[in-house]
This record gives C-alpha cells, sequence and structure tokens, in this order.
C-alpha cells in the first residue's frame, strides 16, 4: 500500500469535531474492533456468583467461550460461561423456546445467583423479545435475569458490552440506607485493592463497597445503594451512576484514570469532599512524586514523536499530558471524541495538529510508518514488526489496575523506557 | 441443540475460514462486523494460521444492515486488490450479511471488472451445518474455480485433499504422508488442499498423477478435478502399519507403481510384531482393554483399524462433527449433536483408552487413560509439526500410550 496515499485520507484533528469525521484509515481492517459481546463477558467475569449465557451463533459462543478457557474468574472449560448456539431453524422461528429449555438446564446444574443473557447480532435482527423472556425466567425461577444486548453494527467496540452489563445491574439493587461506603463502578481490569486510590480510601477509614466489574458477588450488588458516593473509573459506569443519584440519591465522582497529577489531585479533591472528609495529608506527596517524574519525563521525551493507538488512558487527556511533556504525535487513532474532550483537544492543537483516525487498524499502519517515522507507537502491535522500523512499542497495559498519582510515574516511565529503545533502535537518531 | 456448556462444535464458516488461511497469495475479506474477526484471532493463532495482511474485515453499520448498502465491501475489495495485490479474494459472508441475505456471489461478479484478483465468494455465514460443511464447501470452490483444466501432467506429483489447520496434528499428518511417497514412491507434494500451500499451487493441481483424499469431505473436490483434469483419486489415510501398507498398495495399483520394497518390509515387519498386543485380550483377567475415540470421523475410523490390528475392541466412536456429508459412514460411528449425550458417553467410561479431546479429557474418570487426538485444545498448545498420528511413526507414537494404558489394567 501507498503509505502517502493512506496519509492523505486521514484529518487532522483541527478539522475533526465529532466521530463521524473521524475515517477509518482503509475500508478492509485488520484486526478491527472488539465486539460488545466480548465486553459483556468481560464484565460478567467479575461478578463471581453469576453466570452469562451467550445466544449467537456457534461461532461467537466459541470465541467466547474461547477467551474464559484459561479465566480462573470465569473457572475454566466448566465454569459460568455456556451458551445456546442457533441454527438455520431458530434464525427462521426464532430461539425463545431453546433459551427457555437451556436455561432449565442452567438453573438444574449450575445455580447461579443471577444470569445475564445475552444477545448477539443475529438474535437482534431476528427480533426474539429477549427482555420479556429474562422477565419471564425471573418469575419462573426466582432469580434475577436479565438481558444484555449486544449487536456489533450498532456501536463502534466492545465498551457498549461492559457498559449495558453493569447498567443491567441496577435491576438488581434495593434501596437501602446510608453505611458511608464508597463503591467503586467501571474498573475493568486488575484488582481494586491494588490501586493507590483504594490504600489512601482505607488509610483515610472508607469502606468500600460494591466494585463493579472487577470482583463483586450478586449480594454486593444489592447492597450497593448503601453507598454514600459512587466513584466512577471509567465512562462505561456513568448511565448506572446517573440512574444510582437519580433513584437513590446517591452523588458520583468521575475519577478516571487520569495522568495529569493536576486532573488527579482535583479527583481526589472532589471524592473527598463528597465523603465529607478531610483530604489526606498523604496525597501532597505523592502528588509531588507525580510532579517530579512529570519534570524528568520533559527531560526525557521533548521531541519524541509517535502514534498513538490504544492505552488505558484516556485518549485525549492523555495525548494533552503527553504533548505537554514535548513529545509530539504524528497520528492519534481514537474511538470516541466526546464533548468532554474539547479542552484536552484545545491544549493538544494549541502545539500540534496530528492526523487523526479510527483505531483497530494495524494492518494499513506499516505503510504509514514507513511515511512518517515515528519513534514510539503506542498500543497493541507486533513489536518486532515495530522494531525492524526502528520503532519502539510503549507497553502500558499495566496501568489498567492503577488509579491515582501511580498512573503518572508509571506512564511516564513506560514512555522514556521506550524513547530509550527507540534511540537505541537508530543509534542516536533521536538525539 | 439445547445448553452448550463448552466449546460448541465449530461453524461452517469457521471450517471455511481456517482453511481459506492457508492459501498464500490470496487475502480473505469478511463482510461483517469487525468484533467477529478480531474474536477469531485467538483460535486462529492456536492453530497456527497467519493472519497478518490476510485476513480483514469491513465491518458493519446499522446502516448497512437496514439498508442493504455494500459499499463498503466495494470499496475494501478495490483496496485489498489495489494495496496488496493477491491472485485470489476469497469474499466470506458473516452471519448478519446471511441472515439479511447480502448477495455476495453477485457483488462479486459485478465487482470482478474492477479489480485484478479473482474474487471468490463464500456466503455461508454460520447456518448451513458445522465445520465440516464448510471445509467441503472450501474444497469444492478451490477445485472449481481456482484449479485449471489443461494443467500438464508432471510425472511423480500428487495432491492431498481434505487436510485442515483445524485438525489436531494435522501439519505432523501431511509431513508423514509426504515422507511415505517419497520413500515408497519417489513422489512429491504438489498442493495441499487446505494446508501451508499457495493459489499457484491449486492451479497447478492438474498437474499430478493423483489426488490422495483424506476425508469425505473433499471427495467432491476430487471428482471435480477428476472431470477437469482427469486425475483419479484415492479416499483414504494412513493409520497404523499395515493400514499404511495396505493405503500405499492401492495408491501404487491406481498410478502403476510399486511401493519400495524396504518400505514394504518395514511395515510388514511392524505390523506382525504389533499382533502380539493380542495377547493381552486374553492375559488380562479383570480388566480387559479397550478404547473409545473421539474426534474428526476419518482419524476415529483410521484409528479404529489400527486398534483392530492390536486386537482391543473400541467401545465409542464418536464423531466431533455431523455425518450427514460421509455417503460410507461406518454405522459404528456416531455423532451426538447433543452435548448432553456425549458428556454421557464419556462419563460412562472405565479402565479405557480414551482418544479424544481435551474436553472429554475433563469428563474422564480417573482410572481411564488418556491421549489427545484432537481438537479443540484446552490444555497447552499444538508446536511439533513432527508428530503425526498417521503413518507408522503415528503408529508408534499411539503404541506408546498403549504401553502406558496397559500399564494400569490388572
Amino acid at each position: 500500500m501507498d503509505g502517502k496515499e493512506l496519509i492523505g485520507r486521514m484529518k487532522p484533528l483541527s478539522q475533526v469535531e465529532s466521530m463521524k469525521q473521524v475515517a477509518p484509515l482503509t475500508n478492509a481492517m485488520f484486526p478491527g474492533t472488539h465486539c460488545p459481546l466480548m465486553g459483556a463477558a468481560m464484565a460478567v467475569r467479575g461478578i463471581r456468583d453469576s453466570l452469562i449465557i451467550i445466544i449467537g451463533t456457534d461461532e461467537c459462543a466459541y470465541y467466547t467461550k474461547h477467551m474464559t478457557l484459561h479465566s480462573d474468574d470465569f473457572g475454566g472449560l466448566g465454569g459460568r460461561c455456556v451458551s445456546v448456539v442457533l441454527d438455520g431453524h431458530d434464525v427462521t422461528f426464532g430461539c425463545l423456546k431453546k433459551v427457555e429449555a437451556a436455561f432449565g438446564e442452567v438453573m438444574a446444574e449450575y445455580h447461579p445467583q443471577a444470569v445475564f443473557l445475552v444477545t448477539t447480532c443475529v438474535v437482534e435482527i431476528i427480533g426474539d423479545d429477549m427482555d420479556a423472556a429474562a422477565d419471564a425466567l425471573t418469575e419462573r425461577y426466582g432469580i434475577p435475569v436479565m438481558a444484555v444486548h449486544t449487536e456489533h453494527f450498532k456501536c463502534e467496540n466492545h465498551l457498549p458490552g461492559l457498559e449495558r452489563t453493569i447498567t443491567a445491574c441496577f435491576s438488581l439493587m434495593d434501596n437501602l440506607p446510608c453505611d458511608g461506603s464508597v463503591n467503586l463502578l467501571g474498573q475493568r481490569m486488575g484488582r481494586f485493592e491494588d490501586t493507590e486510590l483504594s490504600g489512601v480510601l482505607q488509610r483515610a477509614g472508607v469502606k468500600i463497597g460494591l466494585q463493579l466489574p472487577c470482583g463483586c458477588t450478586v449480594a454486593d450488588v444489592k447492597r450497593a445503594a448503601a453507598a454514600k458516593v459512587n466513584i466512577v473509573v471509567n465512562e462505561i459506569a456513568l448511565p448506572l451512576a446517573q440512574k444510582m443519584q437519580t433513584n437513590f440519591d446517591i452523588p458520583y465522582v468521575f475519577f478516571d484514570r487520569f495522568s495529569a497529577p493536576e486532573r488527579i489531585a482535583a479527583c481526589y479533591a472532589q471524592l473527598f469532599q463528597a465523603l465529607e472528609l478531610p483530604l489526606p495529608a498523604e496525597l501532597a506527596a505523592l502528588e509531588q512524586q507525580a510532579r517530579d517524574m512529570q519534570a524528568k519525563g520533559t527531560a526525557a521525551l521533548t521531541g519524541v514523536t509517535y502514534i498513538y493507538g490504544n492505552t488505558p488512558f484516556r485518549t485525549f487527556e492523555f495525548n494533552r499530558f503527553m504533548v505537554d511533556m514535548g513529545m509530539v504525535p504524528l497520528v492519534l487513532q481514537t474511538s470516541a471524541l466526546t464533548p468532554e474532550d474539547a479542552a484536552d483537544k484545545a491544549a493538544i492543537l494549541a502545539k500540534c495538529d496530528p492526523y487523526v483516525t479510527k483505531t483497530a487498524n494495524i494492518a494499513p499502519l506499516q505503510y504509514v510508518y514507513d511515511v512518517l517515522h515515528p519513534m514510539l507507537y503506542l498500543g497493541h502491535e507486533y513489536a518486532n514488526r515495530l522494531r525492524q522500523k526502528g520503532i519502539a512499542l510503549v507497553r502500558t497495559d499495566g496501568a489498567s489496575s492503577m488509579l491515582g498519582f501511580e498512573v503518572t510515574g508509571y506512564a511516564v516511565q513506560a514512555l522514556m523506557t521506550a524513547a530509550q529503545e527507540a534511540r537505541a533502535l537508530r543509534k542516536g537518531g533521536a538525539d | 441443540m439445547g445448553l452448550c456448556r463448552y466449546l460448541p462444535t465449530p461453524s461452517d464458516r469457521m471450517g471455511i475460514l481456517w482453511s481459506l488461511l492457508a492459501i498464500g497469495d490470496s487475502v480473505i475479506v469478511e463482510y461483517g462486523p469487525a468484533g467477529t474477526t478480531h474474536f477469531s484471532m485467538s483460535l486462529f493463532g492456536e492453530l497456527g494460521v497467519d493472519q497478518q495482511n490476510r485476513l480483514f474485515t469491513t465491518h458493519m453499520s446499522e446502516d448497512d444492515v437496514v439498508m442493504g448498502d455494500v459499499s463498503r465491501l466495494e470499496k475494501a475489495l478495490v483496496e485489498v486488490d489495489h494495496g496488496y495485490h493477491p491472485r485470489v479474494i476469497f469474499v466470506v459472508a458473516s452471519s448478519v450479511s446471511a441472515v439479511i441475505g447480502t448477495d455476495l456471489q453477485g457483488v462479486c461478479a459485478y465487482m470482478q471488472e474492477k479489480v485484478n484478483a479473482r474474487l471468490i465468494a463464500f456466503e455461508q455465514g454460520g447456518f448451513r451445518g458445522d465445520y465440516s460443511v464448510g471445509i467441503q464447501a472450501a474444497y469444492r470452490l478451490l477445485a472449481q474455480d481456482v484449479a485449471e483444466a489443461n494443467v500438464p501432467r508432471k510425472a511423480g506429483t500428487y495432491n492431498i485433499l481434505g487436510a485442515s489447520a483445524g485438525f489436531f496434528r494435522m501439519e505432523s499428518d501431511v509431513r508423514e504422508i509426504e515422507r511415505l511417497m517419497q520413500e515408497a514412491f519417489g513422489m512429491e507434494l504438489n498442493a495441499c488442499l487446505c494446508l501451508d500451500t499457495s493459489v499457484e499451487k491449486i492451479q497447478q493441481m492438474g498437474c499430478a498423477e493423483i489426488n490422495l483424499v483424506l476425508r469425505e469431505e473433499a471427495v467432491p473436490a476430487a471428482r471435480i478435478l477428476t472431470q477437469k483434469c482427469g486425475t483419479p483419486f484415492l479416499l483414504g489415510a494412513p493409520y497404523g502399519y499395515a493400514g499404511t501398507l495396505a493405503w500405499l498398495e492401492k495408491i501404487g495399483q491406481q498410478i502403476g507403481r510399486v511401493v519400495s520394497p524396504a518400505l514394504r518390509a518395514a511395515l510388514k515387519k511392524r505390523a506382525m510384531e504389533v499382533m502380539q498386543y493380542r495377547i493381552y485380550g486374553m492375559m488380562l483377567k479383570v480388566n480387559k482393554p479397550q478404547v473409545a475415540l473421539f474426534g474428526d470421523a476419518p482419524m476415529v475410523t483410521g484409528m479404529s483399524s489400527f486398534m483392530d490390528e492390536l486386537g482391543f475392541p473400541v467401545v465409542a466412536k464418536i464423531s466431533r462433527h455431523s455425518l450427514r456429508l460421509y455417503e460410507a459412514a461406518a454405522p459404528s460411528v456416531r455423532y451426538l449433536p447433543e452435548e448432553k449425550d456425549r458428556i454421557a458417553a464419556m462419563q460412562a467410561l472405565h479402565h479405557t483408552l480414551v482418544l479424544a479431546d481435551d474436553i472429554s479429557k475433563r469428563l474422564l474418570a480417573k482410572d481411564n487413560t488418556f491421549l489427545r487426538v484432537s481438537m479443540p485444545l484446552v490444555d497447552g498448545a499444538q508446536i511439533a509439526t513432527h508428530l503425526p498420528f498417521m503413518g507408522p511413526r503415528g503408529a508408534d507414537f499411539i503404541l506408546e500410550a498403549v504401553e502406558v494404558y496397559l500399564e494400569t489394567l490388572r
């Protein structure tokens, strides 16, 4: 492919106002985005005594089960991911009877506390009313059964699957008196106990309530409305938090995986204000460490060019953070551009104007590398292929289980390590 | 089929994809939601098939589904043709495009004049059956649309039909067949449908003296090649020592060649030696040796024949896939479409040598002896390409498991 031609297809960030204006690099994509079915499975994984029933093709069922085979959380091969596989007859005449029959087998063998009926593309096309089926099964078996719709042709990636699954949990919640706890909503990977935020809250004497979807039981979900504050660590949990605010009067604080120290400090301040507790003294030291790391990063990373793919961070916030350290984005890949990103976008544009394209299409990117020659690639790519082109891969997946000032240090260190590798690959050319 | 607790049987579409991914100089464009393509990566990686610059998705939006708009597919075809210059682009339907009735054949027909690559459509979206149906469709279309007529005969060459990355140890088996054919007749492999091959080799399939058809799904393709190129074919696979020799002799008869005396003597010697295993059936008083087989039907049938050589009765012969394409399936080989029936069959086994897949392993009582001979893999990975189940080397390997098993019997 012609890299220059591909670059010509991308718009600069300054010419983009919404995702509709962001074009994929090519029409034929590889590997493409993850689907919401996978997102739903990721969410159910953390709700320990619940079960997921995938209703779809052999292929949807196979790949999802395959994903769970080595997951202790799911219980491996015999674990709590099962399926109802549709055939041509079901597509023509509907699959509700088959689902009902399979559900009976699930109840007899698995004894779940709650069940998520996850529909896939084909079910949504044939129009079986799985919401009504879920209601009927709830009534019949006396356990919560929730329908989660995961058709991929209506959304960009897997995140709606996560969002819909955890939002469906609202129906489990009972109205309870406040016990002063905080719920953690939206952490997808890792354990909350391992995060800086968790430690800060525990040392401040704050009781941790529901952790959805990174580790909870159905009983935890039912007690969630006893919380004083919800901490939302990813946008996927905003609809649930907003519902809980409306129905149970529980405020929420948006505490995403920010990388800029001032942004993290603001989150902590807002959180402790909502908790009506003094700001812990330890935070000042943590913030200073993060700022020191940022300064170190600025010294080491100024002028380092990169292509941004997919990381655990908020795309525009993190890119603003990198640009503020003097780094130079050449291409930003994103799956979302929201009004909340406006300030970060403007800050990036004040210093540079990178190309922007959609995520999850690494096949044609290799031709773009040959024209733009970035030093770093952030996201999931084939590291050896990048190395051959003098590009270092920035590994940031470890940040998935981080919240707070620890994110700054981790991110800067990952960038500095990769920049050093890129310079070595180019024998000092980056200097 | 009711509740599926484990991995469902892969669909026709999955069989098509892993077959086509084995063909160099070609590209697959999937017309469907991108998530399926991304999700498939881990399975195809496990099967050892390369996807880089070989597999693409167009994704589909709600507008495409509701309005039947195929413009993104049209653009993708032009783009792949222009960007990667494949000889063939396989356009594969998704479950979504199949359900809404997208006319992929029609799209390929009018797009053909706009691209250099040959366009071949597969409209199976996962609803026409399991992978057995899919691989049959792949072999048939390749024989029909890619293999060329009037290819000059090249003495000493043959094709293999019926291989596929989706079968456990298939690459090892193909290597063993290559070794046997070289040693027996001094012949070389041309194309292998579908493992580690290329469009060019498939185009030249007509050069072969014979097509070796390893499973019934490939018979329609073999018949097409007989009509198109006049190539004879032999259905069967070399399992066991006597079985391998019989298979080679049939090939020899068909192409007028004689099996090398050294190989014939070696196989005969081994066939004689393993007759000693028959004595265990008489010696053991409490547990008589018995075998259960689960996997692809041709493997089940072939292994069963080898167990006959040893004098071990086979108490269960269960096919992993449906048998509706098998005109000559042995009545003792069963397909159990309901997973719970298969679970019951495995749980009922005791003091048995079970040659099956990793799911069966989890279901077995501890007094059984297990050897993995079939997909799917749950434990570990498939790495070796030199550990066949076919041929004398495969028989040697199986015998090692037999020896372990016999130690458990009284």
